[in-house]
């Protein structure tokens, strides 16, 4: 049915002078729900916002109010149809709370008239709506930010209207008051059936309190959907041009993300080499990188995950064509790179025809003189699929001189220690 | 609830400042050259008692008087609604160039001779004038559609230091009329007449009136002129009006009284400091104070130098002056 959705935009476009800052946007958001508009800084979102309360005039597309066109209604109707609540107001001038919730009332107050009991009741029922009546007779100026965020809170509530637009309502505050107000908003839209469209720079945030979200990049809407859709790593890391892993909240079950941050927290001498693949060397590898270790990989197939986060810290890497098995070209890149390491890690990983090369390689005489580790010595069995060739040679390895069988924490210690020695 | 208890307290305010303003009107009718008492004063007023200071009192005291009240009253409701505008407590007719731009024009008839519009020309070329300074700063300042208050202040500033050399460039070509100019520059209600004070009244207290009929909206424009456009006020229609009005009552102050400076300034600071920033109690209020404070400051001119005379203009700069600088540290110290 068309009357489900509160706020309906078509083929909106806007540019400042010649700079195109949005373009083509379409979107429908249903009544009394909570959507959040995320993107980077400049991908439009504060224009966004301010040309669906018509500070701005699009120069292409339509906005629509339940069936009302934005365009055809005067700034009193506007202003009682939806309020705005900005990042947090200064005021020079300093006036007492209830009077500036009061002010919410202007669109409905006749100049001569003044406010009636009418407007008072309901300035009252915001402030109390917004715990800020117990403070009603205090001056804004003397408020902390979460309190002073309230009262346009009450006062945006006292407008009466079935639309809240903010800009990034809580980027100023802290983590409490950032909740606080996200509860109150996500409070009026479940209770009092207010829409509200949120811009949000935590995308976490966005995560938690969103019905629906809508991603912006280069003035255009990328993704959008719900929370748990559009945030995953491939639409963050293309929107935001950056690496996140995503879990789930483990009390809400909300995705959550975690930006991966490629710059180690110290340098160290010591260089590893990996002998990994399928996965098993993602955690290894960027605990070491984030450890400062130099890191490399081998052999692996291009596109295989290890692969995909090698390339990602840009770590040297000896790479196979898919499928194929390992070719002596990519053995001998293999050696080569464990020659510089100072020490090679085999974590537990499958074992086939294709590249049992990767174990042979450890019996090289020109690794003799450097520490092999193997990880997770325990059913090796159960990842051989070459018929007890791999076992065999792997039972030759455990018994070298210079193989330590360990766990992954021993793992870490063994390098720091190497390091240390090292300098 | 609490309207009804500040209702009660406006009407209270109200009362006080309106006996402080006719305590303070006695009192400037009674010094001068010769002090006329207060039973005479009372006498000669209602009673009709023709006395020795009859003349004094009816012809030159009480007009004059009561022209200061309305040119103080004009400056300083234009004053307050100036600073919330432009949200920001040190502008006013004066910093803005306005009252220069006024004087310029008033000059600018006296000089020329031009009479187009009768007994009121000067006061026409004063409105001319305050208004074409006051758009002209405000178009200097103006990027983007954005006003930023510093380059409002300082192309105020600047404007007014232009139009002031202009004005004694004037005077040095015209020394024939140089003390008729002197009058506009310094400000000075030495030539008050009752016909003065009911043209200057005619523009200046339905202006105030108007003003105080936008103090809702003024409030509102408190939040910034973005929040303002949200909660429903026509931003930029309520500054045009209000700017426009403002440029009037300059006008009519200055082509009555020449340049009053800083009036506008102290005035509405004290009602802040004892009422609070709300425009509603604001613009009445600082007209009052206004009011009341211009005539002390005529009737000190008067009598402080005797036999001469002070213009009025020199005496509220000289107590302005200081009160803005205090005003300027106390903003600086604020913003850091």
């Amino acid at each position: 049915m068309k009357m489900d959705y509160k706020i309906r935009a078509e083929e909106l476009g806007f540019n400042y002078g010649n700079k195109e800052v949005l373009k083509d946007i379409n979107f429908k958001i249903k009544a009394g729900s909570f959507i959040s508009i995320i993107g980077p800084n400049g991908s439009g979102k504060s224009t966004f916002l301010k040309i669906l309360s018509r500070y701005l005039k699009p120069q292409k597309g339509i906005v629509v109010l339940g069936e009302e066109n934005l365009k055809e209604l005067s700034k009193k109707e506007i202003s009682r149809r939806l309020s705005v609540v900005p990042q947090n107001i200064l005021l020079e001038f300093d006036f007492r709370v209830k009077d500036i919730v009061l002010m919410g009332r202007h669109p409905y107050i006749n100049r001569l008239k003044g406010e009636t009991a009418e407007d008072i009741k309901i300035a009252e029922r915001a402030m109390k709506y917004t715990n800020t009546l117990e403070f009603s007779h205090r001056l804004y100026n003397e408020l902390s930010g979460g309190e002073k965020q309230r009262v346009i809170l009450a006062q945006a509530l006292a407008q009466e209207p079935g639309i809240l637009l903010l800009d990034e309502p809580i980027s100023h505050l802290d983590l409490q008051h950032q909740v606080e107000i996200l509860d109150l908003i996500k409070k009026m839209t479940i209770e009092e059936g207010l829409t509200a469209v949120a811009v949000l720079h935590d995308l976490n945030m966005a995560s938690a309190y969103s019905d629906y979200i809508i991603m912006l990049k280069d003035g255009k809407v990328c993704y959008e959907g719900e929370p748990e859709k559009v945030l995953n790593s491939t639409n963050i890391a293309y929107v935001f041009n950056t690496d996140v892993t995503i879990s789930k909240n483990p009390v809400t079950g909300k995705t959550y993300l975690y930006p991966i941050s490629t710059v180690p927290k110290k340098i160290r001498n010591v260089k590893v080499h990996l002998i990994c693949g399928g996965g098993s060397g993602l955690e290894l590898i960027q605990e070491l990188v984030g450890n400062g270790f130099g890191v490399s990989t081998g052999v692996l197939n291009i596109g295989d995950s290890d692969w995909a986060i090698s390339r990602q810290y840009e770590l040297d890497i000896a790479e196979e064509t898919p499928f194929l098995s390992i070719t002596q070209k990519a053995y001998e890149k293999n050696l080569e790179l464990a020659i510089r390491a100072h020490c090679i890690i085999l974590l537990p990983i499958y074992f086939s025809k294709a590249n049992i090369k990767n174990l042979e390689l450890l019996m090289e005489n020109s690794l003799k003189d450097k520490t092999i580790y193997i990880l997770d010595d325990s059913n090796f069995q159960r990842r051989d699929f070459t018929g007890g060739e791999a076992q065999s040679i792997y039972n030759k390895i455990k018994t070298q001189p210079n193989v330590v069988l360990l766990e992954e924490d021993e793992l870490k210690i063994a390098l720091i220690k190497a390091d240390e020695k090292n300098v | 609830m609490y309207k009804s208890t500040g209702y009660i307290k406006n009407i209270l305010s109200l009362s006080i400042l309106i006996m402080f303003l006719i305590i303070c009107l006695f009192v400037a009718v009674g010094i001068g050259a010769v002090d006329i008492h207060l039973k005479e004063i009372m006498s000669i007023i209602f009673l009709g008692e023709n006395t020795d200071n009859r003349v004094i009192l009816m012809d030159i005291r009480l007009p004059r008087v009561m022209i200061s009240a309305v040119l103080g009253a004009g400056l300083s409701a234009v004053g307050g609604v100036m600073q919330g505008v432009f949200k920001n407590p040190l502008v006013d007719s004066y910093t803005l160039g306005m009252s220069s731009g006024a004087a310029l024009g008033a000059v600018l008839s006296i000089v020329s001779g031009i009479g187009i519009f009768g007994y009121a020309t000067t006061g026409v070329f004063a409105f001319l004038g305050a208004v074409a300074t006051l758009f002209f700063v405000y178009f200097l300042s103006k990027t983007k559609n954005r006003v930023s208050i510093n380059s409002l202040l300082l192309s105020g500033v600047a404007v007014s230091y232009f139009l002031s050399s202009i004005i004694s460039f004037m005077m040095m070509l015209n020394r024939n009329k140089i003390e008729q100019i002197v009058f506009w520059t310094m400000g000075s209600l030495s030539s008050a007449t009752w016909q003065k004070l009911i043209f200057s009244s005619s523009f200046i207290l339905p202006g105030i009136l108007v003003l105080c009929f936008f103090s809702r909206e003024l409030n509102i424009m408190s939040l910034g002129e973005e929040s303002a456009h949200y909660i429903g006020v026509d931003v930029e229609k309520l500054k045009y009006i209000l700017l426009v009005i403002c440029s009037l009552i300059v006008g009519a102050v200055v082509s009555t009284g020449g340049t009053i400076g800083f009036l506008g300034l102290v005035a509405p600071h004290i009602v802040r400091i004892i009422w609070g920033s709300d425009n509603r109690k604001l613009i009445p209020y600082s007209a009052i104070m206004g009011g009341a404070i211009l005539m002390l400051s005529d009737a000190l001119g008067r009598v402080l130098i005797q036999p001469a005379e002070i213009p009025v203009g020199v005496m509220t700069s000289i107590m302005g002056g200081p009160f803005f600088i205090f005003l300027l540290k106390k903003q600086k110290t604020k913003g850091a």
